[in-house]
């Protein structure tokens, strides 16, 4: 029998990050014109950050993890925000491959995923589903 | 600070959201869907604009309804489906509450949400809720 391929060979349970990232001005501003986030009352008033500003990184976090992984495109994803991400702050991401499975020729991995403050309580808990291509 | 937010009943539709799908050019981004070439040989019409930008368009959407509530007690569950968005796109963020129920920390709406293009295609489907504090 030959080595396990790069999909097949991706332990459930596998760790991804923790990543860290400074929610400074730059950052969130870079963001919210990328997605054209136009209510002004987070960051221009509340000195938060948009809801779901540091999703896009999960997807960074998979191809640090998985270096066969060309292509990650989402099926599902979902997500529970707990608390707001203030402007200034470090946010930690701490992600997990937590299922994966073949469906009509197609590979899919499940990872979640946890973003915490600096005191380490939970600001959001994601869960997404993504065909997986070498 | 939650604010209150005028009652909404089952059936109705909070405000949609439309915007003009826009993706720059990542020179550091290593996903292959995201370039024109790859994206026309896996069946799309161009390179894939991002979930998470998609997602942020609905966002966007609950979040001017439920304001600073979403921080708190959003939730959001949704599937990519039929074949994406390109650039120049023009997706609009729709939400029709489906149901309406008591919680601890107030009411609870639950809604189907969705991104549809200009030709009405879906291109998200699937559900959300927030807490929304009795009036």
């Amino acid at each position: 029998m030959g080595e396990k391929s790069g999909f097949e060979a991706i332990p459930v349970g596998m760790e991804m990050g923790p990543l860290e990232i400074v929610l400074d001005e730059a950052t969130v501003r870079e963001r919210v014109e990328l997605v054209q986030w136009e209510n002004p009352e987070p960051v221009e008033h509340l000195h938060l950050a948009p809801p779901g500003v540091t999703i896009v990184h999960h997807a960074r976090m998979k191809f640090m993890a998985l270096p066969d992984l060309r292509v990650s495109i989402w099926a599902k994803s979902e997500h529970e925000f707990l608390k707001p991400m203030r402007m200034g702050s470090k946010v930690f991401i701490r992600g997990r491959v937590v299922d994966k499975y073949v469906k009509r020729g197609r590979n899919y991995l499940v990872s979640e995923y946890e973003t915490v403050d600096e005191n380490g309580e939970v600001l959001l808990r994601s869960r997404e589903t993504g065909v997986y291509v070498e | 600070m939650e604010e209150a937010l005028r009652p909404i009943a089952v059936g109705e539709e909070i405000p949609s959201l439309t915007k003009t799908a826009y993706m720059p050019i990542d020179p550091q981004g290593r996903n292959l869907i995201h370039t024109d070439e790859y994206a026309k040989n896996f069946g799309r019409r161009g390179a894939l604009i991002g979930g998470s930008t998609l997602l942020s368009y609905v966002l966007e959407m609950l979040y001017n309804y439920f304001g600073q509530n979403w921080f708190y007690h959003g939730r959001i569950k949704v599937a990519f489906v039929g074949g994406g968005a390109i650039d120049g796109d023009v997706l609009t963020a729709h939400g029709l509450v489906t149901a309406v129920g008591p919680e601890e920390a107030g009411t609870r709406l639950k809604l189907d949400v969705w991104l549809e293009n200009q030709d009405r295609a879906k291109v998200v489907v699937g559900e959300a809720s927030c807490i929304q504090p009795s009036t």
